[in-house]
């Protein structure tokens, strides 16, 4: 019971945070209660099937129903595409210098973490920033962190049984994307806080 | 808000005409509008968390219910709990939506999809 009130109680990350202020504490009451009455009659999984259910439809419905959501949705879609078009170009200038100019061998270095790290962390991140109240610029320089000291355990992994690795050149390349993928956030971030004091200086 | 038609309003969401319903006799909390509704309903008609919610949210802006500052039963009750209550307006509304559901009834009676009974 207590997990599946936590479980429940975490899930509520899927609604908007002034949805979950106001009424977060009562929908996990009202979970408990239900999940009690449900066990006693012995169908939990008929239960939590229907909640998740419930969970998913209303979660999607506050969140469009949202003004902040359509606000964002614009500089959202921006940045997304933004991430996306980086991730693209490193492919093809990977598949490019792999064909045409091998010589340029500390290229691959940098980007192969350019796009897996950016995949990967970007993902978090922006999950991060929809769900929860963090600062934006703080979970993109953590979460990169993590990601890219990850990946580099890995390979650490990977190294002990397969070829020899140039390390220099691989920590050279992970040092250089986190810089990328972290001043493109801060970048990100000292625009759209621009932007928005500028929409609060207009609006008073 | 209030001093709207209550028609503007219509057609509710059954989970909305189900609240509504639920309040037109007595002050509940959210469990309890849940049991109620599925009670009276035959649990045909299950109201999950966000939908019940989802639908009290909508509603206490709308002014068709209002949150009770205290408990009916603090005796007995949880203290965290929070109690509804229709307000003038919803049941205007709740009253106006019966009705139109009743028309509709009638019209399915006289076109022969219903006995005169009902079944």
């Amino acid at each position: 019971m207590n997990i599946s009130a936590k479980v429940y109680g975490f899930m509520l990350l899927a609604y908007p945070a002034d949805f979950r202020r106001q009424f977060g504490e009562q929908m996990c009451q009202v979970f408990r209660d239900s999940y009690r009455a449900e066990a006693r009659s012995g169908s939990v999984t008929g239960f939590w099937l229907r909640t998740l259910l419930d969970l998913v439809l209303t979660a999607a419905k506050e969140r469009t129903a949202t003004k902040g959501f359509f606000m964002n949705r614009r500089t959202d879609a921006i940045a997304l595409l933004g991430c996306v078009a980086i991730i693209v170009i490193a492919f093809l200038l990977q598949a490019y210098v792999r064909n045409n100019v091998p010589s340029i061998v500390w290229f691959g270095y940098i980007l192969d973490p350019l796009v897996v790290s950016g995949v990967i962390g970007n993902l978090i991140v922006f999950v991060l920033n929809k769900t929860t109240k963090l600062n934006p610029l703080r979970t993109a320089v953590t979460v990169f962190a993590l990601v890219d000291g990850a990946l580099l355990l890995l390979i650490v992994v990977i190294s002990r049984t397969g070829p020899a690795v140039n390390w220099i050149g691989i920590l050279g390349g992970y040092v250089v994307s986190y810089a990328i993928w972290v001043g493109l956030h801060f970048a990100w971030h000292s625009m759209s806080g621009a932007g928005s004091s500028m929409q609060g200086q207009a609006s008073s | 808000m209030a001093k709207e038609k209550p028609e503007t309003w219509l057609p509710l969401t059954p989970a909305m005409f189900h609240i509504l319903l639920a309040l037109a006799d007595k002050d509940r909390h959210g469990y309890e509008i849940m049991r109620e509704v599925g009670e009276r309903t035959e649990q045909k008609m299950r109201l999950g968390p966000g939908t019940l919610y989802g639908s009290i949210k909508r509603m206490l802006s709308d002014g068709l219910i209002e949150e009770l500052d205290e408990r009916p039963d603090p005796e007995l009750d949880d203290e965290r709990r929070r109690y509804y209550r229709l307000t003038d307006f919803g049941r205007r509304v709740a009253i106006a939506e019966a009705e139109r559901l009743e028309r509709l009834v009638k019209s399915a009676r006289s076109k022969k999809l219903l006995s005169a009974r009902g079944t």
